[in-house]
């Protein structure tokens, strides 16, 4: 889908994202990359950046606006028509819709209604007439008896109505007699007739009369016969042939009923819908219950995978050993296919008649696609961390965790200078918006609408905030979704609240401001010279400094005289940052920072990195007017995790994140706190300390506990792994058997029997 | 606009309506290759349809366990089987869906054979042609014509196979057609005929420009199909026969049991779909790293895994290992095959001189070279026939022709008579008196232009030099100046706007050459989307098959599928 996009920016063929110069749009792999990338190439540049920037912005806008329309049909499902620019690789069309489709099953059941009670009615009629012939005692009648009776349940065609047999056409005489069906009455020779034995005949009247005890044949002995009757049949008629050439007249029905074949077909029909509707054959049987396995592991499988993989990324969201049990069971499901479906295709092999070659090539197909079932979904499943891997992989996480945080307090420090310096105002500010507004747009969340950023009709940052949430709230309302319409209100709600409330404040503090301003712009001077001197010496840079030393730069170009209206504008700068950090769609850029599970911690940071800039700030106004601001960040924030939650769903890593995310912010105590007091080293380490003392506890292994004892603990993880390693080969050992290479089975098998070996000795070691 | 796709939906959901439980596919033998190309077998199995058995085939075993789709063209051969089949219901529920339009008394002579009430569905879903690529489509009919009109049950199959693509894609065009081919006309009537006849299926929604079918006939362009290729989809057809995405290796020397039979889908093989249109060289230098990145994970032989993380890589590796092997042994025995007949065969110097003999305009140099190849003791009688059928085509009405010295040339080469008596028929094929468009020599200002930059700029590739006429006749179309002189429209409407969703329909087979032509057209022509069909996808030896066809009156029937090569060894 992604390449299906139209490039938005000049030529450049896919959505970019990620550290991408705002400049040469090149991509860079990390913001320190992409800042020595931006001082290098285009430190020159500086005059025509805003220029550039503009440029940008209008094009980032359009870009924006095009995979706005385009989600937009999406939801609709009308992808088949939707718009389009730019030719495409036919394998990346979109998708279409069904083609045209035409259903005559209306027809077609109204012709067979009309058929079906014609039908009904004559196989009705048999039975009835069946049922008739049966309810007498054959054996012990008179031939000459039965014959009335017969004649009295049907009428008899006339005999001299019918000079050849209608079925095959041969003239009857003295030598070839006629012969009454007893169920229709018609005429056909002895060649033609066929006999309903009397087993069959009570069977199939047996719905008939309930009441009626069947007095030829028990259950057993019906079904017997009813199962041999088709080949029987005409051996029967063959001997009867022979022994009848004597005495034709002689002949007896004791346990028979002589009829057309016409008559039989129905009846056979009928016996075979009889037979079908009681009867489940084993396979049947067996496939359900292989298809409810298979099903149980579509469902499993992916929890499993997911546990899987954040385990392996050191996360603690899940517990080690709820993994291992649901792999367990996963792999129970797997064996169970696997025998299920090698019942199947040995399933009456042993029997006498065997089974027809279709029947056989259906079993191998059962058992063919229930192995490649297993191969595809048991190969995908990954294995766990042993347990010390496990710790090891959550002291890496945690180190990766305190680096992030090392970076995040150096940014800090350096933006609080960059904070004392105070740039002057600009709409530089927006670069690292624009830039970023196609990936924003990707990600799928809403956006303000596009007028707000650039042309700032409303100069009160809250103003513009409640402006956005506004467009946000059109926005979800279009959408539908009033989950988040609900939370958007709420935000409004409050953010009117505050606005209300920082007005009157405002006021008053007005005129305070307006001397506070001159001795302000003196230092900004002072350390914009000082800065400019400094600036090669910032090697390690968070991205939020990056983009502080972006306003800087363009500060230093054409700032000063605009210098008038810094304070100002100082405001609407908060606000693009808080933008930055708060509008949902920022998920998407935080896809590009290099630990992906870390991303939920950036997005704190960043609220919180706002604070101590605002703290720094030395005007009682700015703090006034930027204090409730903050709250708002984090509130916003809040809502756009909610938001970007539900965003994200379809996109798995994603998920994966996201829901990470949630689990962090429902630790905020723990989470907030130490990023917040910087200084504040024991809190930190109280944090430290819950993460270590969460895994003893949680893993409750006793063997864990005498931690001094660690080459114990590690053979015990060796046995593990080798466990592990034991399932996975037999796995192949089966696949390659399944497919018939002998060479791998034996490898495989060697090194099974060796793994195994190992694993004995281990365990005499252990005991 | 994805037949392909277009085909997978139908199936996947005649499959899915069907419910759980274990399944048979009913098919007749053109169903069975228009599913076969989409899906595979392990596709298809995955949605528990284990058994595959044709209408056809006698002395089907009962299995009341299982359900039955089936997918029929609604011919009477079919209908009267299935009427065999609902009175002894095998199976225990049908699923009935006609690949085209099926009348109302015939499904009322099936409504009354279903005395079981068996059959729980009965509708009519339009994928009645092969989708060969997600932009080609092919009927599989070979010999169409007779001499210069249809042969009349082929023509009655061209337009529901047609109809199918327009209903599968739902779309309702306006219609162009080569004016100067009767076929072309004819076919368009006839489709122009069912549309109206069936305007209920045919109401679909509106679209701002209307999208357009555009009927063009073999012989308007009779020299694409005989040139050789050497991107790698066309190449294996030419050379080896691609039938269904099939290619028949079995004649390959020392060729294995597995490999006698090979499936190039780009659907479930990448690097075939990667490779697909890339010339010949490319291909082997990526067929080198493929080998390469397979040796790399190939576990050695007797190699031992000692320690647990060795034994660990290789079982993670294994399952990746396990399915490219597969695509490595197929696609090295395909390049290889088609690099030693390309060596046997000399046709890199065919080649040059053949696409010389198409681009260029030089008679004398030309005349030289295709002498010289003459006498070459390597080049095959297939090849030696079909460069004198270039030069006839090409310098046809020249001067200084010498195309009976040449043809005494073959002669003494030993070119069967049967071969050389092709020359001429190609000539009364798809000679200048019947064809509707300058093929060989542009009149107009602007297109000798283009010719003449063309010239000063000079030639890439020797090899691919050759346009297909195609090219240049949808390039005029998208531009809105192809005349309407030569393209008139069916009825009296035409189309104001640039067209953009468009289906080209080439009577007489469409070529490889030509969907790699609008695979290209799709990707550099921003808001276009093509559609190639053809009557088949032809190679050199089924054309010139069609050819004979065609100009034998009729007399000869041909089998349909694909000709075979008769020269390879």
């Amino acid at each position: 889908m992604a390449s299906s996009y139209p490039p938005p920016l000049e030529g450049s063929a896919e959505v970019k994202e990620g550290f991408l110069c705002p400049l040469c749009l090149k991509d860079l792999q990390s913001f320190y990359q992409l800042q020595d990338h931006y001082e290098e190439e285009h430190s020159g540049e500086e005059r025509h950046v805003r220029g550039q920037i503009k440029s940008l912005v209008q094009k980032a806008k359009k870009a924006k606006d095009k995979l706005l329309k385009r989600d937009g049909e999406e939801r609709n499902e009308t992808s088949y028509e939707s718009f389009y620019c730019g030719g495409v690789d036919p394998y990346m069309w979109e998708p279409q819709e069904l083609g045209a489709t035409k259903s005559h099953l209306d027809l077609f059941k109204k012709h067979r209604a009309e058929r079906i009670d014609h039908y009904v009615i004559e196989v009705n009629k048999r039975l009835i007439r069946l049922e008739k012939l049966t309810s007498f005692d054959r054996t012990n009648m008179d031939a000459g008896k039965i014959r009335a009776m017969e004649k009295s349940v049907v009428a008899w065609v006339n005999d001299s109505d019918v000079p050849f047999c209608p079925d095959c056409g041969g003239k009857f005489n003295i030598r070839n007699r006629r012969h009454h069906c007893r169920l229709c009455g018609s005429i056909m020779c002895r060649k033609c007739m066929e006999y309903v034995p009397l087993p069959l005949a009570y069977k199939l009247t047996s719905g008939n009369r309930d009441g009626l005890s069947a007095p030829a044949g028990s259950p057993g002995q019906k079904e017997s016969s009813g199962g041999s009757l088709v080949p029987s049949l005409p051996r029967r008629g063959s001997i009867s042939s022979l022994s009848s050439v004597s005495s034709v007249l002689e002949e007896r029905d004791d346990d028979r009923i002589r009829c057309c074949h016409h008559c039989m077909d129905t009846l056979l029909k009928r016996q075979e819908k009889l037979e079908e509707k009681d009867h489940v054959p084993d396979i049947v049987k067996l496939y359900e219950k292989l298809r409810l396995c298979m099903d149980k592991v579509n469902e499993k499988a992916p929890e499993y995978i997911r546990m899987a993989e954040s385990l392996n990324a050191g996360e603690t969201t899940y517990n080690l050993d709820t993994a291992g049990g649901l792999r367990m069971e996963v792999q129970k499901y797997y064996e169970l296919i696997d025998a299920l479906s090698k019942r199947i295709l040995t399933l009456g092999l042993k029997e006498e008649p065997s089974p027809r070659p279709k029947t056989l090539q259906l079993q191998k197909m059962v058992r063919y696609s229930a192995t490649l079932f297993v191969q595809e979904k048991l190969l995908g499943l990954m294995s766990l961390p042993t347990k010390d891997k496990y710790e090891e992989l959550k002291e890496q996480r945690k180190e990766e965790l305190e680096r992030r945080l090392q970076q995040e307090r150096q940014a800090q420090k350096r933006r609080s200078e960059v904070e004392r310096s105070r740039p002057t105002p600009n709409t530089n500010g927006e670069v690292p918006t624009a830039a970023r507004a196609p990936c924003m747009t990707k990600a799928g969340g809403w956006l303000p609408s596009s007028d707000t950023l650039h042309t700032r009709q409303l100069d009160d940052p809250l103003l513009q905030q409640i402006d956005n949430i506004q467009s946000f709230l059109r926005q979800a309302r279009a959408a539908g979704r009033m989950d988040e319409a609900t939370v958007l209100e709420e935000n409004l709600r409050q953010l009117q609240d505050e606005y209300d409330l920082q007005q009157t404040s405002r006021a008053i503090e007005l005129s305070k401001r307006q001397a506070e301003e001159e001795s302000l712009q003196q230092e900004q001077l002072a350390h914009l010279e000082l800065k400019e001197r400094e600036r090669g010496e910032w090697q390690e840079k968070e991205r939020e400094g990056w983009e502080w030393r972006e306003k800087e730069q363009g500060g230093g170009g054409g700032g000063e005289e605009e210098e008038q209206a810094a304070v100002e504008e100082e405001e609407d700068k908060t606000y693009t940052l808080a933008r930055l950090s708060t509008s949902p769609p920022r998920a998407a850029s935080i896809k590009s920072f290099p630990p992906l599970g870390e991303s939920p911690p950036t997005a704190s940071d960043q609220a919180l990195s706002l604070n101590p800039f605002d703290d720094e700030d030395s005007t009682p106004v700015e703090e006034d007017a930027s204090n409730p601001f903050a709250e708002d960040i984090q509130k916003e924030q809040r809502a756009a995790v909610a938001n970007g939650r539900k965003e994200y769903n379809p996109f798995e890593e994603e998920e994966e994140e996201e829901e990470d995310g949630v689990e962090t912010k429902k630790k905020t105590p723990v989470s907030g706190n130490p990023f917040e007091d910087d200084e504040d080293d024991g809190a930190r380490h109280l944090f430290r300390e819950a993460k270590a003392s969460t895994p003893p506890e949680a893993a409750k292994n006793p063997f864990d506990e005498d931690e001094d004892d660690a080459s114990a603990a590690c053979e015990i993880i060796e046995e593990e792994l080798l466990r592990q390693q034991i399932d996975n080969i037999r796995a192949y050992i089966f696949d390659a058997k399944q497919n018939g290479r002998a060479d791998e089975v034996e490898l495989l098998s060697e090194n099974l029997r060796e793994l195994q070996h190992t694993l004995q000795e281990q365990k005499r070691k252990a005991t | 606009m994805n037949v392909t796709l277009a085909v997978k939906q139908y199936v996947s959901k005649m499959i899915e309506s069907s419910g759980p439980g274990m399944k048979v596919l009913l098919m007749d033998k053109e169903t069975t290759s228009i599913v076969s190309v989409v899906y595979t077998q392990s596709e298809i199995l995955q949605k528990e349809v284990y058994l595959f058995e044709r209408i056809d085939s006698p002395n089907r075993d009962s299995m009341k366990h299982l359900k039955a789709i089936c997918y029929l063209r609604p011919t009477k051969e079919n209908v009267e089987h299935l009427i065999q089949e609902l009175r002894r219901p095998k199976y225990s529920v049908y699923f009935i869906y006609f690949s085209n339009v099926i009348s109302k008394s015939e499904v009322k002579a099936l409504a009354e054979a279903d005395e079981q009430e068996v059959v729980a569905e009965m509708q009519e879903f339009y994928g009645d042609f092969i989708a060969v690529n997600p932009h080609v489509f092919s009927l599989n009919l070979s010999g169409v014509a007779r001499g210069r009109s249809w042969e009349p049950s082929m023509l009655g199959r061209t337009t529901q196979g047609l109809t199918s693509v327009l209903l599968a894609l739902k779309k309702c065009p306006m219609i162009r057609y080569q004016l100067s081919s009767d076929m072309a006309k004819r076919l368009a009537e006839s489709v122009k005929q069912i549309i109206t006849k069936e305007y209920e299926l045919f109401d679909f929604r509106k679209t701002e420009v209307p999208p357009l079918l555009l009927i063009l006939d073999r012989n308007d362009d009779a020299i694409t199909p005989l040139l050789n290729q050497w991107t790698y989809q066309a190449m294996v057809h030419e050379l080896l026969g691609l039938n269904n995405n099939r290619i028949d290796l079995s004649r390959v020397p020392g060729i294995s049991k597995d490999l006698r039979e090979v499936v190039l889908s780009a659907e479930n093989d990448e690097f075939y779909a990667n490779n697909l249109y890339l010339n010949f060289g490319e291909i082997g230098t990526n067929i080198r790293n493929l080998m390469e990145d397979f040796q790399k994970k190939k576990p050695k032989d007797q190699q031992k895994l000692e320690s647990i993380s060795d034994m660990k890589a290789f079982v993670e590796n294994y399952p990746q290992f396990k399915k490219m092997s597969g695509h490595v042994s197929k696609h090295v025995t395909v390049v290889g095959e088609l690099s030693r007949l390309v060596s046997e065969r000399c046709l890199m110097e065919v080649s040059e001189v053949e696409q010389e003999l198409a681009c260029q305009n030089d008679h004398s140099n030309a005349q030289q070279m295709v002498r010289r190849l003459l006498q070459h003791p390597r080049v095959c009688d297939l090849d030696a026939a079909r460069l004198v059928m270039l030069y006839a085509l090409r310098y046809e009405k020249h001067s200084n022709n010498i195309l009976s010295s040449l043809m005494d040339d073959l002669q003494r080469k030993g070119v069967s008579e049967r071969n050389r008596k092709m020359i001429q028929s190609v000539v009364e094929y798809g000679g200048k008196r019947v064809r509707g468009s300058d093929l060989i020599t542009p009149t107009d200002a602007v297109a000798i232009t283009k010719q003449f930059f063309k010239g000063l700029k000079g030639v890439e590739n020797v090899y691919t030099q050759h346009q297909p006429l195609l090219h240049d006749t949808l390039d005029q179309l998208i531009k809105g100046r192809l005349k309407d002189s030569q393209f008139p429209y069916l009825g009296p409407s035409s189309l104001r706007d640039r067209p953009q969703d468009i289906i080209v329909f080439i009577i007489g087979g469409a070529t490889y050459e030509e969907a790699l032509a609008v695979y290209n057209l799709n990707r550099t022509m921003p808001g276009v989307r093509i559609v190639l069909g053809g009557t088949t996808i032809h190679n050199t030896t089924s054309f010139l098959e069609e050819v004979r066809s065609a100009s034998s009156g009729g007399q000869s029937e041909h089998p349909q599928g694909m000709g075979r090569n008769p020269t390879r060894r």
